[in-house]
This record gives structure tokens, sequence and C-alpha cells, in this order.
């Protein structure tokens, strides 16, 4: 039996293996044989003998098992090797397109204010006189409406300045309570490094019954949307001015740049105004026929939240459709 | 608005607060801080006087001087015109290092020792005021000679700079600062009283004023013989400081007490209001002009009041009897009348329009006093004025209506302080209510909320807690927010496609629109003021805009251009909606290994597949485009849910040349024609589905549509699907083509048998042999 042994541990190939599997274990193979042999050996050595041949039995199909899962494991190694590549060949860029960084800070911002509740208006790019600035608290001869130069039709109609003017539309036609936001392109008459023709704006407008909507409510809600969109900042609110609010804010983050250490984008203030914002002026109440109301009002560039999140510099190249700018998004 | 801490320190005593905490205050109360600049006048810099100045023997421009400087007289070699013996002057001695770095040493200058160098403005780092070197005077205060100059707070002050917003003209003015300043520092503002002497000559004797009607204005007149003005070293300083400078001496010194008391103040020769040349009596008349202005006439119209003086009234020289002019007009006339007539109007209308002070004798008196203090003028004693009927002012408030606005409950003691620090009269207050007198230079205060404002502002509103609003709730995601959804969906998948988001203005151009055979806007809805030629209309479609774009990638070496956009397009009349549009130029993909660095140019099958990757089904039929961007041959009108959506085309091989491109296929969609709602699950069969394979002879020129239609109408309910797979021609087809279709059928109630299957088959068959006359190879 011996030989069996080594020719079980010799055997190079699954083939080879097959062979001897088939000399031993077969029905004309050596075990059958001495099966065969032990009948004619006397009854008292028959049980010696069955025994020992039980034995080898076993211990060849496991010795048999085992080469065979090395062979075949050799076998698989040997085929695979075969096919290597050379994967570093492969690096490759994502083949996906990009969404326009404006239009992404512009979800973001809608996404913040939706999951609160506050309902999208879109309302109309070519707007009135009155919803784009009567109704908003800047007469005709208010010194506020050199701040907007506007792009104005040969039959007096506009293209809105700012998005107040989905406020004013949506407090003509709905009843308060009122919580909104308004983003949309606006216009202004404006070219330079700084400043596009059209540019995106996102304004959003609270109003319920007299004395419930305060100046602390608008400090909380602007606080913790900040926070969401630039993470850690400090927040700072100024007194300022706006015709459509009254008391106004203008709010500042600390730098994102210098964290408010003072550079060359935050002019060394070590802050970034980022929002202007207040308490609704009782004329754009009263232009609305709004009595016995509180709110509050704030809007924001969104140009501006973009550039500042995605460390963008030239604003003119947002709107060429630049796809060295865009790739940059995938 | 500019001032200086020195200027301020004028109006309200600034001891003890730093230029950094100024600046803070500032900001927190609504003055923007826009820059704030040190002027830094470096170390060894002294006050010195020329003693004795002669010319240099072997250069023509430079002075020998011998100049003290306290502890010494040193001898410094000068090139400055006006340096002259007598004069007090800046000395940088040795051992200073200047502002731009350079370092005072002992020279020789063509053999002569010089021992530091007398300085102008610019040199020690202050706003350069005239050429040569600074002449000193009282202006800046006391100095004695050696002092180092970093000492005198006027030439080593601080400059802040605000930005104000529209509402504020009564900081236009340093006092008006200061003013908003003592409110925050609970501190006094300094008011400068001019005390008029009785003995001098009366103003009355010399000019009467008249007014034609009752006008909108406020004017006031004093009266002064000018001699010998000498413009004062501290007027050029800060006139350098806020940017500005006049041509005459009087101009300018009207200019900064302008800038300093924020009253309007003009200066005019008695003898333009004088009939005759040797006349006593001026006579000044107030009347309105065609416009509806009021004007100041003597001769002839010398001024319209808050607008602009006119040259022929203003003073020849600076001497003589002089009159001189403060007026008032409120900013919501004055403004209304511009937006209405349009004039030309002066530096000081900005001023005006925004809200100069109302206050006018006292700003006349400072001025007066300012020109007598630096002349040998006498003045004419008293005033002559005319006031319009200023309305009374006043808001009434209580505290609870403050603390609603504010969020927050303000101590009553606090909000009393603010008000009165402010300028506001409270004194008729009840304990209910607050009674504000509102003072006439705060034209920007009218209701309850502009009173809350002031608190706030003061208050700080770093000082308010925040609070969560409580509201009650509603469903507030309605049409607009699905539709923005809907938006965000399509750019989403259409990014994931390979597609960048591009984003255009709504403007483009008129002429290429046109010739491009795109009607624009209806010409008496047309754009008035476009900001370019190239930017004169609304956008009738995306697709012009997305050319440009794609060109300019091509330019910049991209081989492979793939552009989105979702935006606003315009009708002729002006009606706004959303289109979606697509564009794919040139490489389908990437140079790599797989296309051996030589890809294929996209085509119309690779188009049609990336569109619909984004928009879902589309079927496609043949169309012709009311432009003439398209490609006639490869044009098709796009169908969703048996609905036109839009159209889909390879770009005229003209206009890919004209904008420089390769291969380009476009697709414009009415955005709101594409779906957008939750997919409802169909049932599904259980039963196998099989497949059969027709390969039909036909007509090359036969559209597949017809076949498909035919196809349809005839189809048994078996028939869940069909499309091609193969098109084939040779010579011995001739004009026919050999067009393989695929069918799958399908029954949901069982396993469909071979008969069934041929049956369906052949059903389609008749129908295409009885109205088509086609049918198998």
């Amino acid at each position: 039996m011996k030989e069996w042994y080594d020719a079980i541990q010799e055997a190079q190939s699954v083939e080879r293996l097959e062979e001897i599997r088939i000399s031993v274990f077969g029905k004309k193979g050596v075990l059958a044989a001495e099966f065969v042999k032990m009948k004619k050996a006397p009854n008292e050595e028959k049980a010696t003998i069955a025994k020992e041949l039980n034995t080898h039995k076993a211990n060849l199909m496991s010795e048999f098992t085992a080469r065979k899962i090395v062979l075949q494991t050799q076998e698989l190694q040997k085929a695979m090797q075969a096919e290597a590549i050379d994967v570093s060949l492969f690096s490759t860029n994502s083949q996906a397109g990009a969404l326009h960084p404006v239009m992404e800070t512009m979800d973001r911002i809608v996404e913040y204010f939706s999951s609160m509740n506050f309902a999208v208006k879109t309302g109309q790019i070519v707007e009135d006189d009155f919803n784009n600035f009567e109704a908003l608290n800047l007469p005709k001869y208010h010194p506020a409406r050199d701040m907007q130069d506007t792009f104005y039709f040969k039959d007096e109609m506009l293209l809105r300045t700012h998005t107040s003017p989905v406020q004013i539309r949506t407090m003509m036609n709905t009843k308060p309570p009122i919580r909104m936001i308004a983003p949309g392109a606006v216009f202004r008459r404006d070219y330079d490094l700084t400043h596009t023709p059209m540019f995106h704006q996102i304004e959003g407008l609270v109003v319920d019954d007299a004395g419930k909507v305060s100046f602390a409510n608008l400090k909380f809600i602007l606080e913790d949307f900040l926070k969401y969109m630039f993470g850690d900042v400090e927040v700072r609110f100024r007194p300022s001015f706006f015709p459509f609010t009254e008391p106004s804010a203008e709010v500042d983050i600390s730098c994102v740049f210098c964290q408010g250490e003072g550079c060359r984008v935050c002019s060394k203030t070590g802050w970034l105004e980022v929002l202007g914002c207040g308490i609704v002026d009782p004329n754009v109440f009263e232009a609305v026929r709004y009595k016995d109301v509180s709110g509050y009002a704030f809007g924001l560039g969104v140009e501006r939240f973009a550039m500042l999140i995605h460390h963008i510099g030239d604003l003119r190249s947002l709107f060429e459709g630049d796809i060295k700018l865009l790739e940059q998004f995938q | 608005m500019i001032v200086t801490k020195s200027w301020l320190n004028e109006w309200i005593d600034l001891e003890g607060h730093s230029t950094e905490e100024i600046a803070k205050t500032f900001n927190a109360i609504g003055l923007e801080v826009d820059r704030v600049h040190t002027y830094s006048i470096p170390e060894k810099i002294v006050f010195g006087k020329v003693l004795e100045c002669v010319k240099h023997p072997d250069a023509d421009k430079l002075n020998i001087c011998q100049v003290d400087i306290g502890t010494s007289t040193r001898q410094i070699v000068c090139g400055a015109s006006n340096v002259r013996a007598g004069l007090d002057v800046v000395v940088a001695t040795i051992g200073a290092v200047m502002p731009n770095g350079m370092q005072i040493k002992p020279v020789k200058l063509r053999g002569v020792e010089s021992e530091g160098m007398i300085c102008s403005a610019s040199e020690i780092g202050l706003e350069d005021i005239s050429q040569g070197i600074v002449e000193l005077d009282s202006s800046i205060g006391a100095f004695h000679l050696g002092q180092e100059v970093r000492e005198n707070p006027i030439l080593n002050d601080d400059l802040i700079e605000l930005e104000l917003t529209a509402n504020r003209g009564d900081c236009l003015s340093v006092r008006g600062v200061a003013r908003d300043l003592s409110a925050a520092f609970n501190k006094p503002i300094k008011e400068y009283n001019y005390e008029d002497n009785d003995e001098k000559r009366g103003i009355g004797r010399i000019l009467s004023l008249h007014s034609e009607k009752d006008l909108d204005v406020s004017v006031c007149y004093k009266a002064l013989d000018l001699k010998d003005l000498k413009l004062p070293l501290i007027v050029k300083l800060r006139l350098a400081q806020i940017n500005e400078n006049r041509e005459t001496d009087i101009e300018s010194i009207l200019l900064y007490t302008t800038h300093a008391s924020g009253v309007i103040l003009r200066a005019y020769s008695h003898q333009y209001f004088c009939e005759k040349e040797d006349d006593v009596m001026a006579t000044v008349t107030l009347s309105e002009n065609e416009d509806g202005y009021a004007c100041v006439r003597g001769k002839s119209t010398a001024s319209t009041i808050g607008v602009i003086q006119y040259d022929d009234s203003k003073l020849q020289e600076s001497r003589g009897v002089v009159l001189l002019e403060a007026s008032y007009v409120p900013p919501d006339i004055i403004s209304k009348k511009m937006a209405d007539h349009k004039i030309e109007a002066g530096p000081m209308f900005y001023k005006t329009s925004r809200g100069s002070e109302p206050e006018l004798s006292g700003g006349l008196g400072y001025c007066i006093e300012f020109i007598a203090a630096h002349s040998a003028s006498t003045t004419f004693g008293g005033n002559i004025k005319l006031s319009y009927n200023v309305k009374e002012k006043i808001v009434i408030i209580n505290q609870q209506e403050i603390d609603e606005i504010i969020g927050a409950s303000i101590d009553k003691g606090i909000i009393s302080n603010i008000l009165k620090n402010l300028g506001f009269d409270i004194s008729k207050s009840s304990s209910e209510n607050f009674i504000v007198q509102v003072p006439q230079f705060r034209h920007d205060i009218e209701h309850k909320q502009d009173i809350i404002e002031e608190i706030v502002r003061m208050v700080g509103i770093d000082n308010i807690p925040s609070k969560p609003l409580v509201l009650k709730e509603d469903n507030r995601l309605e049409d607009d927010y699905f539709t923005y959804k809907k938006r965000s969906v399509y750019r989403h998948r259409a990014a994931q496609s390979g597609f960048f988001e591009s984003v255009h203005f709504v403007f483009d151009e008129k002429k290429t629109l046109n010739t491009y055979g795109f009607e624009t806007t209806k010409e008496e809805l047309e754009l008035l003021n476009p900001i370019v030629q190239t930017l004169d209309t609304l956008r009738p479609t995306l697709l012009t805009g997305m050319l440009k774009a794609a060109s300019n990638n091509v330019k910049n070496g991209y081989k492979s251009v793939k552009l989105f956009e979702i935006g606003s397009v315009f009708t002729p009349l002006r009606e706004e909606s959303s289109n979606m549009a697509f564009l794919f130029s040139g490489a389908i993909e990437p140079e790599s290994l797989a296309n051996s660095g030589k890809p294929q140019e996209v085509d119309f099958a690779a188009f049609v597949q990336k569109v619909s990757d984004v928009i879902g089904r589309i079927e496609l039929r043949e169309y012709t485009t009311q432009h003439t961007l398209s490609h006639p041959y490869q044009t098709a009108q796009v169908f969703m849910n048996n609905q036109a959506v839009g159209e889909l085309f390879r770009v005229h091989p003209e206009v890919e040349k004209a904008y420089d491109l390769p291969t380009t296929f476009m697709c414009e969609l009415d955005f709101s024609k594409i779906e957008y709602r939750l997919k409802t699950a169909q049932k599904s069969s259980k039963y196998q589905a099989s497949f059969r394979d027709l390969s039909l002879i036909m007509p090359q020129d036969m559209s597949y549509q017809s076949v498909k239609d035919v196809i349809q109408k005839s189809a048994t309910a078996e028939l869940i699907r069909f499309y091609p797979v193969d098109k084939y021609s040779d010579e011995s087809l001739g004009e026919h083509m050999s067009l393989s279709l695929r069918f799958v059928l399908q029954s949901e109630e069982k396993t469909l048998e071979e008969e069934e299957i041929t049956k369906s088959m052949d059903t389609i068959l008749d129908a295409l042999k009885s109205e088509l006359g086609i049918g198998l190879r």
C-alpha cells in the first residue's frame, strides 16, 4: 500500500490524481482486489484484515482529498496568473457631469428651509413697478432705488431686481400665517469683476398675528441656518437699513478663509457679510392690505454663498458654461 | 463718509476710547466701517523752524537752511520751492526711518553738509496735500520745536471710513456721526455756540431777503467783509483725507465746515445781488422756477436750493463783502423733484437728497467763526433767515409694542436714555406711553418700528437672545416646491449621465437669434436699456447660449463637451416658461486604451440614448424645426407618452462651422411637459415571454414610423414590445433594404403556444402587406 500513499503525494496534476483514484478506489482497483483476497483468508484473520484495509481506505481517501485541493488551488492560481493585468493603466476620471455650484448651493439652501416647512414660491422674472418697488416701500424718488439699477422694458415693465416681489404677490394672494422662501434669478444693470447683470437670490418671509413674530425669532433661524451652511462659524448682526424692513440688520459670519484672523477676502476685518434681514416694515403690510400682523424677512445672494463655500474667485466664469470650472464639482 | 478721530474729538470727548473700540461701536450701531487707516508718523521726526535760508552755491534748486530743532540748530539742504526763513516745518532728523524705508543719515549734497530732511506731507505718510514741504500753522494745535510730530493728534490721526445706508443723511457730517456715537457712549455732544457781537454793523444794512411764495426750504444768511484769508493746514490735511479738493480757499473752507457741521453752506459775492455796481443794499429773492425748484435769484439765478450753485454767482476772489448762505430742503421733497424733473446737480446734492442738517444758524456760525479765525475779516451782526413751516413728528409707542417686536424685554430707563441721547424729546411721555417727538434732522423716523430700530441698534443686536418661533404648522409644500423638486431631480439625473450644468443669462443677442430664425420679443415690449448689445433681448431658447459655451470649451481644448441647462425662456409676448436643453459635442468618450486613443464622435443613437437616460422613454418622429440651427435630415420631434415635448437634432454643418464645433447634437424640451410623479408598479405576467424576429424587405425611403404605426394598430394584445435590431442593404436588394425587428410576446394568463404566436405574427404581416405592401425577406 505504501507506494499508493507515495503516488498520491507525488501526483503533480489533477489528471494524474484522477488516474490514481481509479487505480486505488475503482472497481478494478487495488483496494477492491485486496478485499477479494481477504475473502479467501481464514475466518479468524478476516476481521483483522478487514479492519486494516478499511483504515487504509479511509487514510488514502483523506490523503487523496487533501492532495486534490492542493492541486486544484495550484491550477486555479496558475490560470489566474495568466490573466494578470497592469491595473495602473486603468486609473480614470469620473465620466459623470456635475451640477452648477450656484444651483447646487441654491438646492442646499432650499433644502434647509423646506425642511423647516417654508413654502417655496418662484414667481415671475418680468415684473411691474408696484410689486418690485412701490409695495416694498421704495417710491419712485426714494434714494434707495439708486442701489438697484434696473432693466426696464419699453412698456414700463421691468426685470425684477430682487426676489421680494414674489413675497408681495404671495401676500396679495394668501392670508397669513405665511412662511415662505423665494429662490430665483434677479437682474441689475451692473457688469464688472464682482457684478453680473443676472444673479440669484433667496428671500424668506414669515408673517403671523401682531405680536407673534419678533427680531429674536429672526435671529434664531438665521443663526441656525448659517451654521448649517458654513459649519462652526460665529454669527454677528449689525444694524442696517433696507426700505422694506425696520429694524433691519446685516449679518456677518466669521471669515471662512482665515477663521476670523483677517485676510484679503474679508478685507482684514475677520468678518464676511452674507445676509440682510429685518422686521417687515409697516408700509409693506399696508401696501398688501394686511392688518394686525407681524413678520420678519431676510434675503441673501446665492452666488456669494457659492463663492464662499467653494472658494470660487471669478463671478463671471459662473455664467459661461465653463467646463474647466464645472468639472471640479464632479 | 470719512471721519478721523481728532475731528470727531472736536464734537465729542473721546478720551479713553481706542480707535478699535470706536470702530466696533460704529458697526454695532449700524454705521458700517469700511476701512480704518492709521497715519503713523515715524519716530525722530520733529517740529522745527527755518532760521535762515540761502541758495546753494552750486545748485540752482537747492537751498541751505539753518533749522532750529529745539535741542540744536542743524544745517539742512532742501530742494522744495516753498522753503523760506521763518517757516515752521517738519524735520526728519538723523536716524529717522521714513515710511518708505529710507533712513536719514548725514550726507553731503553738492559739497554741502546736510543733517536731516525737511518733509512734505506724503514723505511722512500723510495724504498728499500739495507740492513742497509742509508749512505748519496754529490750526494743528500747539507744538514746540523739537517735539516729536507723532505726538500731535491731528497729524498722527486715525481715519475711519463709514459706509452709510441711504436713510442716514443725518450722519453725513462729523457732527452727525458724533451725535450717534454720543448715544452709544452715553456722553454729551459738544455744541458750538456762536455769539454775535451787538456792536457790529448789522446785516440788515446790506441785505434784504424776499420770497415770491411759500417754499419748502429754509435759508439763513450772514455777511462778512473778507480779508487776508489764509487756508489753514488743517483744512488742507482733512480735505485730502476725505478725498476732496476745491479750487479756491473759500470753497475749501465751505466744504470743510459743511463736512464738519452737516449744514449746506454757500458763499456769494454781495455785488451779485446788487442792482448797480456801487449799491450798498443787495436783494436776495427766493422764487420757484418752471420745474418747481426753489431758486436763489440776484442778477440771474444764483443757485437752485439743495441742488447746485451756478458759476457766475461764486466768489471771483477771496476778499470783499461776502454773503454766506446756509440752506435746507427736506430730502423727500428734493428727491421727488429730481425724480420728476432731472436737472444738473452739484456735489452737495448727495447730502441734500439724503437729508442735510436743518439747524442752520449753528452751522453758519461755526463757519463764520472759522473764517474769522483764519483771516482778518470783519463780520456783520445778526442774520437774515426764512424758514418753512416744519410739521412736528410725534410717534406714540408703549413698552409692550417695543418688547413684542424685539422679542425681549428692554428696561424702560434704558429706552428713555437711548432716545434722549439720540436727540428725541420724550418729556411729554406718560406712564403707559412713550410720546416721542422726532428731531427734524432724523428724516428717516416715521413709524413705531423706526423708534424700535433706534432702541435695537443702541441696545446691540448681540444682546437680544435668539428665540425659536412658535407657528401653527400647515403643510406648506405646494406646487412650486414640487416644481423645484422636479428640477432638482432631473438636474441630478443629467449630471449623473455625464452632462455639466450650465447657467446662462436670460439675455441674448437679438441679431443672432433672428439670423437663426428664432422669434424674439416684440419690438414694443423689448428691453429699454440693455447692458450690452450682445445681450439686448430676452432669450426665446437655451440653444444659442449653449452653442457659445460649447464653442468656448472646444477652444479651451475640450474634445468632448456635454452640457445641460434648465432655465427660463420667453415668447415674443414675454411669457415666461421653463425649458431643458442638452448639448453633446465631439468625442463620445475620453481617449483611452479601450478605444486606442481614438474615440468615435457622438452619433444620433448615442445622443438619443443619453437624453433618454435622463428624461425617460422617448419616441422620435420626423420633424422640421422653426429655426435653422438643425441638420434638416437629422431632426426629430420628441414625444413622451404621445405628447410632443420638444426637438432633438444634429447641429447644421454650417452652424458647426460658425461655432468651430465638431459633430454636435442638441435637444430642447418644454420642461413643464416632462413628467414628474411617483411611479405606479404595473402588474407583470408570471408567464414566460416569447421572442420572434422578422426581417422585412422595404423600400429604403420608407420611414420606420409608418411600419411602426401599422404594427401598433394591428397587433394583438399579446405583443408587448417590438424594436429594430438590424438594418441591411446590398446590391441584390436594389432600392430596398432589410429591416429586422424583434417582437416580444407575452400573455398574462398562460405561456403562449407556438400557434398563438404565429397567429399574432401573421396578423401583423397581413396588415403590413395590405397597408404598406411590404413583407418578409
